[in-house]
């Protein structure tokens, strides 16, 4: 048998290094390979500088300080963390941080007052964090992140690879770590501390959504606290945490285009978004262009539809179907002005989107470049073989 | 630390036959479990995942099934994946009629 | 029996092209893997524990004989020779390539078939009392019925996307033998004081991990509204069924956390807005349907040959005694072909069984064949005088095994010798029952009894709804079998209860002949069936027949 042949070939050979070099989990050694090897390709390290950043920054320090760190401002952080952030990249060596921010006319367009966070924390997120990343991301293959199993509930199956949307590497070289190894690493080797952890935030985040966290609770119950929401969307993969009313963050298989819109697809094809950042949410006085969520209760427009020229139906996932049911009871209900599918709607959906009274899908640049126009035009005749209007008849 | 590692094979079913199938050490697909990969380092699993993973032009539903060292090469833990490596128990009319050396 | 029209006939050859499409899609990487699922789901294409399964769609389990011999001709030509009929009157295969699947789709559309939504969360197949249109107890065939909710349910483009799969049936007859309260819409055909027909609605039944009765939520809905209102009913569902928890999302749980009362308010509001929708034409199309399922034309010949046979040959009248059903017609009956061979897999049939079934229906059956849920075939229209060569060539082809409805006419899911979502095996279990009483020579004596067996919790075996359900489960790595007693699927729907602890593999047959041999002992008469000594004497008994050290150490401690 191959594997049980000591002198086989040089992959077994390779395998049985790796398995006696990781046999004891290392989080250095996860890191170390995650650093050298051609496997993993271009690394870097994500850090935001926060309590216990500190213990992979200085790993990396001590493999090769080369190694770029991207570190995320969303230009909402505590004072005490820029000036942290100075302080250890200096104290390690670290000679590739590159500070990372959203766009200026990102911001402009879509938070100027900066107070987006206090309607919409996950739109304030993509805006903030997760395009600005993604975008950093791009060039690199793999990258490493602090997170562990310990933290909540949502991490506990945690593992050291992780396949992410089947476009990058995500490393967790630490997702074994309980709170003592890493309170132990910090002591062992001197690291200096978050000023802010003294003072009762064991998780840090942006200042608007980091509150202080009794003794006994989860150390990221401050983390959008008595909010629904756990991870900040950096930790999902692109595409199924977009919820507000951001463009979808460019993917990183077009690094060239700056900044990408999304699709509009009718009967006729693929056109540019003619409305982009026009929608408003449903109960907006006067309104006229309305974005609705799946749970949206449509009777509650009763009345009030008169001078709506568009409503856009948001779909999380393409799996989930009430959008269909909302768009129709809107069309029993008398709605005649434009409607919009918007989100995870794909090809072999278009013609159900359009019997249920849609008249377009907005998608993203990057579900239209894997399913072009032929794909949906194959769809495109959605009168024939239309079962439920002859069983309603033309009437 | 949470449980020690169990020793592993990356498993899947074919994309076009649908036939059950494992990772070899030399990256191939092999209907037969004996020829599998035999992983005892999880970090080395889940890097082994991911290579299995990434190759959903070929394969679906990859996973690590756990296996114990047997003479021949790994031999199922779990009573599931003896049905996966042989066949249906009813009567013999699949893998059990196609590789005669299991 | 329905026939395509132009129209079906060009729907179902679209779909055929789409789903190559798909497939090549796939191949090519336009879809992924998470994209292709649901729509290979809905075209019926499983992948399962060793292989690709096309489940195939036989609508309110009515075939015609050439329908049978496509069947036959697919699993020879692109399976393993062999078919195996489900417990919702589907029939699948077990070993199709995905390149071959577009192939055997277009070889269905050839017949008038398709896969179309015997998967995915969405309506599935409807399915409805395999006696329908024959028996002696009906107020009207449900089949038209059936026929125009699966033209409405086919590619609704609102309800492609449900929270979970959502299941049909109904029923002309008042004894219930499509067990309409457990799926999730249940329509009893009945008439009003009037004489007007119409259904009396149930919603909300299931098995599963959650198993519960539907309860009613209409008395008489009139037949010209069936569709606005079925369609009511799956358009609070699609908004109100929870999508967080699969194990929460089907009907029957919005119903319990909502309350019946809730759900028919939303329903009515709906139901209002959706009537206006139809124009009249659905009950244009519905008569059309109705004329087609028109009884055939039922021979008057002499009956002689068949008291004659049964006088004559013991086995026989064994078999007619277990397999034949009263029809409508004295001088017809109904027979029911079991396909549970003692030791044999409960509901698989051979390419050449299928085509004798087909020939015989041709012959002898006025070309109709039904699919029961108890995985059996019926012809269901044969003059007794030609029972006697029915049953020969029955014979001749090892089908004329005469159990229905007896301890070895299981109802067996699939279980962990293919599917992957199985805990446990079911058919092994099944197929050791079914040997052990046939070697026990008991089982005429022990009379009707319904064993039922899933392999894990969905239920997929029915195992709530038999007098002995057999539930596999998988504990610690080795399989595990619990019992439950007394469930019913008739139309006094009940939920068996679970008797104790499990049984290793190994100990299952054992207990189960202990709890049946109990029953024997236990009767107070011949007639007395298990479920009725079940009913009078209450569990004690047979849980002390089950689990005999504890029933000891009672006595002992008395």
């Amino acid at each position: 048998m191959r594997h049980e042949t000591p002198t086989a070939g040089p992959v077994a050979a390779r395998v049985a290094a790796l398995n006696a070099r990781y046999r004891n989990h290392a989080a250095i050694a996860v890191l170390r390979r995650a650093i050298s090897d051609p496997e993993v390709g271009r690394v870097a390290l994500v850090s935001s500088f926060g309590a216990e950043s500190v213990v992979l920054l200085h790993m990396i320090s001590v493999i090769d300080r080369a190694t770029p760190v991207l570190f995320i401002d969303t230009q909402m952080l505590f004072a005490e963390t820029l000036a942290y952030q100075t302080e250890v990249a200096a104290s390690l060596g670290l000679s590739d941080v590159r500070t990372i921010r959203a766009r200026p006319e990102a911001l402009a367009a879509h938070d100027p007052d900066r107070l987006l966070h206090k309607t919409d924390t996950d739109a304030c997120c993509a805006l903030r964090k997760t395009e600005p990343l993604e975008r950093a991301l791009a060039p690199f293959d793999a990258w490493i992140t602090g997170r562990k199993r310990f933290q909540g509930q949502t991490r506990s199956r945690l593992d050291f690879f992780e396949n992410e949307g089947d476009q990058r590497i995500k490393v967790n070289p630490l997702a074994h770590w309980r709170p003592d190894d890493v309170q132990e690493y910090m002591v062992n080797n001197r690291l200096p501390r978050h000023p802010l952890v003294a003072r009762g935030y064991p998780s840090i985040g942006c200042a608007p959504c980091t509150s202080r966290v009794a003794p006994g609770e989860d150390p990221r119950a401050g983390r959008w606290r008595g909010q629904d929401k756990d991870e900040c969307g950096i930790h999902f993969v692109d595409g199924k945490m977009v919820r507000g009313p951001l463009p979808p963050t460019p993917s990183a298989t077009d690094r060239n285009e700056e900044h990408q819109m999304n699709v509009i697809v009718t009967d006729t094809g693929f056109a540019a978004d003619d409305l982009s950042g026009a929608f408003q949410p449903a109960d907006t006085p006067g309104a006229t262009a309305l974005d609705l969520g799946p749970e949206a209760d449509v009777t509650a427009l009763a009345g009030r539809l008169d001078g709506v020229e568009i409503i856009r139906i948001a779909f999380p996932a393409f799996s989930d179907g009430r959008g269909f049911t909302l768009a129709r009871r809107l069309r029993m209900m008398g709605y005649g002005g434009r409607l919009r599918a918007a989100g995870h709607v794909i090809a072999d959906q278009y013609a159900m989107a359009r019997r249920t009274g849609f008249d377009e899908v907005e998608i993203s640049a990057d579900l239209a470049r894997r399913q072009p126009w032929e794909q949906w035009q194959a769809r495109a005749d959605w009168r024939a073989h239309d079962y439920q209007a002859r069983l309603r008849g033309a009437g | 630390m949470s449980k020690p590692f169990t020793p592993k094979v990356v498993t899947a079913n074919a994309l076009v036959e649908g036939d059950v199938i494992y990772l070899t050490a030399d990256d191939r697909w092999s209907r037969a479990l004996h020829e599998a990969e035999v992983i005892e380092d999880e970090a080395h699993a889940q890097l082994r995942l991911l290579d299995a993973e990434r190759q959903a032009h070929a394969v679906v539903g990859a996973y690590l099934a756990e296996v114990r060292p047997g003479p021949n090469g790994p031999e199922p833990a779990h009573f599931r994946e003896a049905f996966r490596a042989r066949g249906p128990s009813n009567y013999p009319h699949g893998k059990q009629t196609e590789l005669s050396d299991v | 029996m329905y026939s395509y029209t132009d129209f079906d006939r060009a729907y179902v050859r679209e779909r055929v092209a789409q789903f190559r499409a798909q497939v090549e899609r796939r191949l090519d990487g336009s879809l992924s893997e998470e994209e292709f699922r649901p729509l290979r789901l809905m075209n019926g294409l499983y992948l399962q524990l060793h292989a690709y399964m096309l489940r195939v769609a036989i609508p309110y389990g009515t075939l015609s004989s050439r329908q049978m011999r496509q069947l036959a001709m697919i699993a020879e030509r692109w399976d393993k020779g062999y078919g195996h009929f489900t417990t919702r009157q589907n029939i699948q295969f077990n070993w199709p390539t995905l390149r071959d699947v577009p192939d055997i789709l277009e070889a269905l559309a050839d017949v008038g078939m398709h896969a179309i939504q015997t998967s995915g969360n969405t309506v599935r197949n409807v399915t409805a009392d395999h006696f329908a249109g024959a028996s002696a107890d009906e107020v009207a065939d449900p089949r038209p019925y059936a026929e125009l909710l699966r033209q409405w349910s086919t590619d609704h483009p609102e309800f492609q996307f449900l929270p979970r799969k959502f299941k049909i049936g109904v029923t002309g007859a008042p004894n219930d033998r499509a067990v309409i309260r457990s799926h999730d819409i249940g329509l009893e055909l009945r008439r009003d004081d009037a004489g007007a027909l119409g259904f009396r609605v149930y919603v909300g039944g299931g098995l599963g991990r959650t198993p519960m009765v539907a309860q009613e939520l209409a008395a008489f809905i009139p037949e010209r509204d069936l569709l606005p209102y079925v369609e009511a009913i799956l358009s609070v569902y699609n908004l109100l069924g929870r999508r967080d928890n699969k194990y929460k999302a089907r009907l029957k749980i919005a119903v319990h956390e909502h309350g019946i009362a809730t759900i028919r308010a939303l329903v009515d509001e709906a139901f209002a807005e959706r009537r206006a929708q139809f124009s009249g034409d659905d009950h244009d199309l519905l008569e059309n349907i109705k004329a087609q399922f028109a009884r055939p034309e039922l021979a008057r010949t002499d009956c002689a040959p068949y008291w004659k046979a049964r006088r004559a040959d013991p086995v026989f009248r064994a078999w007619a005694d277990t397999n034949l059903a009263a029809h409508a017609d004295p001088d017809h009956a109904i027979v029911t072909i079991s396909l549970k061979p003692h030791g044999a897999t409960p509901g698989d049939a051979t390419a050449d069984q299928m085509r004798v079934m087909a020939d015989l229906a041709q012959r002898y059956g006025h070309d109709e064949l039904r699919i029961s849920h108890e995985q059996n075939v019926i012809v269901p229209h044969v003059h007794r005088a030609d029972l006697p060569a029915v049953h020969d060539a029955l014979k001749a082809a090892g089908l004329a095994t005469a159990n229905v409805g007896l301890v070895s006419d299981i109802i067996a899911c699939p279980g962990m010798d293919y599917c992957s979502l199985a805990t446990a095996r079911s058919i092994p279990v099944a197929q050791q029952i079914a040997t052990r009483f046939d070697a026990l020579k008991l089982e005429h004596e022990i009379g009707s009894l319904k064993i039922k067996i899933s392999g894990c919790i969905n239920a997929c075996g029915h195992h709530h709804v038999g007098h002995i359900g057999i539930l596999g489960l998988d504990r610690a790595g080795v399989e595990n079998y619990q019992i439950t007693l007394g469930g019913d699927g008739t139309e006094d729907t009940v939920i068996g209860k679970r008797a104790g602890p499990g049984f290793s593999a190994d100990e299952i047959v054992p207990a189960v002949e202990r709890l049946v041999l109990s029953y024997l002992d236990l009767r107070d008469s011949p007639d007395e069936t298990f479920l009725q000594a079940f009913r009078r004497l209450g569990e004690a008994p047979f849980k002390d027949a089950l689990y005999p050290e504890q029933a000891r150490g009672r006595r002992d401690a008395a």
